[in-house]
């Protein structure tokens, strides 16, 4: 699924260290994996890296058997809306949109994703609202005002947003930091629950490490980068 | 489509400030297009002036001068035509009609024309539009007097009412004519020239009026009882020693140049002939540095509701990076956020363009009868000219090239951010 060798990055090309090294990390297709380090480890560099916002300086990185340094931007940013569904830390939706045109979003820039979601059901929108029901977000918020939804509801709305079109691999960058304990574990199972009917990868990214034990793979980012050294 | 559908709920979103910038362009839309409407018809309705004369005569000065006091009573000329130079060049060759006009006096500051009974029929404005009356007739004694539109209107005048008509121009003349009492006969119906600010008495009363050896009533009287009440149009015109100018229509455009020349060239007296199509092209010229002026002021206000249009758009998008970055990991290319800042901006251009014209409709309908009434300009409340059409093109362009500049920073803000997101 994913293939990182002799990896790394620099913001300039006068910069002497990089600001990140993966001698190798591999990924399998479905594993849901638990990315963590401490802040400013160079977690988000590597999920922009894997997003496809930016290249890397030297070394191979593929995901799902493309390598992301060989595409021009603009294929990384197709291949991103066809493959890839990404939840943020937190404010992840457009306040103007309801929860339901949020969740088609996700699929709006992709022709592949929409026929996948349109297997699933008979419009984009069922879809999406298959989605949040599922994600346990009831029917009557579809349609309100995202201003009105709690951040729990809200990240509801932007898990069914990556999950819709059911890419092939999830990037959840700290998704649970605004949430309380009970709605954190809660939302994770959602989101296993969902992954696995996609048959998605997930790629957690937390700098909390009491989430590790959720995970079937932790994979401690400053350890990779240890090893380098 | 998505991108149109983003842009369209992202600006309702900002309904508030999104909503004043379209206003700022439709007021903008608004002034232009009413100043560059009332500008065309002031020109034509300018133009429209006089028609079917082809020539004006009169003593020799500057061709707009002639125009001006003339047709616009605008100045004054010093010297006339004499009666016998009239008389001579009314026998050319090809003259189908002359109208002596005599010029000079007033009535509370209106200017008084002295002039024949043909003027009613043969003077036209507008399209070939005769004079018509909207109560009464054209005068038929020595002291009936018939007023313009304005002059009805203004000095709440009706007809068989007697009017003082004093000497020289402007409210406080020397010498009022208070043994003159003029009646009132007829009322012209409005027509957007100077005809409406006018007294028309016949070309006689003023010569008597100065002559002063018998007021015109006396006259009439002697008349009265030679004729019966028969007056014939030579006792209306009589025999004054000289007329201020006169106008003349030909049975063929072909006599035109060949009068106007024996005319430019008569050797008893130095005349001039003008052709009033010409001389009010002239005119029009000369004041169109103000239509220019004009132009540039509307076109400076349409330039600065635009850069509201750019300091809100500039504004909100620092606001709106988490936006870009949410789109961006959707799959959004920086080109699509590029298109989307640039439809926002032509969206908010065209809302306002066509706010602009409905409001510029709405003043228009209002405007026109105060216009009409106050400036002698009809304006046509029709559909958009071409060139209307081409102005709102313009300002829909200019919108769009200015949209285009936070559309590259939308596009940039979305390479440098990424997905990382600015608060």
């Amino acid at each position: 699924m994913i293939n990182i060798q002799r990896l790394s990055f620099k913001w300039h090309t006068q910069q002497t260290i990089p600001t990140l090294t993966i001698p190798s990390l591999v990924i399998e297709q479905g594993e849901h994996v638990f990315l963590h380090g401490p802040s400013g480890c160079g977690k988000s560099t590597l999920l922009s890296l894997l997003a496809g916002i930016n290249k890397p300086s030297s070394g191979s990185l593929s995901v799902l058997n493309t390598n992301l340094a060989q595409l021009s931007n603009r294929k990384r940013d197709a291949f991103r809306s066809d493959h890839i569904g990404y939840i943020f830390q937190n404010f992840n939706l457009l306040p103007y949109l309801s929860p339901l045109e949020n969740v088609m979003l996700g699929c709006q820039f992709s022709k592949s994703r929409q026929q996948k979601a349109l297997q699933q059901s008979s419009s984009l929108e069922q879809e999406a609202s298959r989605l949040l029901n599922a994600l346990g977000l009831a029917t009557e918020h579809h349609q309100q005002s995202v201003a009105n939804l709690s951040i729990g509801q809200q990240q509801r709305v932007a898990a069914a947003r990556a999950f819709i079109g059911s890419p092939e691999l999830i990037i959840a960058d700290e998704p649970t930091s605004a949430l309380d304990a009970n709605n954190r574990s809660a939302f994770i199972e959602l989101l296993f629950a969902q992954a696995n009917i996609a048959c998605s990868t997930l790629v957690f990214v937390s700098h909390d490490e009491s989430l590790q034990a959720l995970f079937n793979r932790s994979i401690s980012l400053v350890d990779i980068m240890e090893q380098a050294q | 489509m998505i991108l149109i559908k983003l842009a369209y709920k992202s600006l309702l979103n900002r309904r508030g400030s999104a909503f004043l910038t379209l206003f700022t362009i439709a007021i903008s839309v608004m002034l232009l297009l009413s100043i560059e409407r009332v500008r065309v018809d002031a020109k034509s309705s300018f133009s429209n002036t006089i028609s079917g004369t082809d020539l004006i005569v009169g003593a020799r000065t500057g061709d707009i001068q002639l125009l001006l006091s003339s047709v616009f009573r605008i100045g004054h000329t010093n010297n006339g035509v004499s009666w016998q130079s009239y008389e001579y060049i009314k026998q050319q060759r090809g003259v189908k009609w002359t109208i002596p006009l005599s010029l000079g006096d007033s009535h509370k500051g209106h200017a008084v024309l002295g002039t024949s009974p043909d003027y009613f029929t043969h003077y036209m404005y507008g399209k070939k539009q005769t004079l018509s009356f909207l109560q009464g007739s054209p005068f038929n004694h020595l002291n009936d007097v018939v007023i313009g539109s304005e002059i009805a209107s203004t000095l709440g005048y009706k007809v068989g009412e007697k009017v003082i008509i004093s000497h020289g121009m402007g409210n406080t003349s020397f010498h009022h004519h208070d043994d003159n009492p003029f009646t009132v006969v007829g009322i012209l119906n409005a027509t957007g020239t100077p005809v409406d600010k006018t007294l028309h008495i016949p070309l006689a009363a003023i010569e008597l009026m100065h002559g002063g050896s018998h007021s015109p009533t006396e006259h009439e009287h002697e008349h009265e009882h030679e004729h019966e009440h028969d007056h014939n149009a030579e006792n209306l015109i009589g025999e004054p020693t000289q007329i201020t100018a006169f106008l003349m229509g030909f049975d063929s455009p072909l006599y035109t140049l060949q009068v106007r020349r024996n005319i430019n060239q008569y050797k008893p007296e130095a005349l001039l002939a003008i052709m009033p199509g010409v001389t009010l092209r002239e005119l029009w010229e000369m004041l169109s540095i103000v239509e220019k002026i004009l132009l540039l002021f509307s076109s400076i206000v349409v330039l600065v509701s635009l850069l509201g249009m750019l300091t809100t758009l500039l504004a909100s998008l620092s606001q709106r990076r988490r936006e870009l970055a949410i789109l961006r990991s959707v799959g959004a290319r920086p080109w699509h956020l590029f298109s989307l800042i640039s439809i926002e901006s032509l969206l908010i251009t065209l809302l306002g363009c066509i706010l602009g014209c409905g409001l510029f409709y709405g003043l228009m309908s209002v405007a026109a009868g105060f216009l009409q009434s106050h400036a002698g300009i009809s304006i046509t409340i029709a559909m958009l000219s071409d060139y209307e059409l081409g102005l709102i093109s313009v300002i829909m362009a200019a919108g769009f090239l200015v949209g285009l500049i936070p559309a590259t920073r939308a596009y940039f803000y979305s390479l440098a951010d990424g997905m990382s997101i600015k608060i």
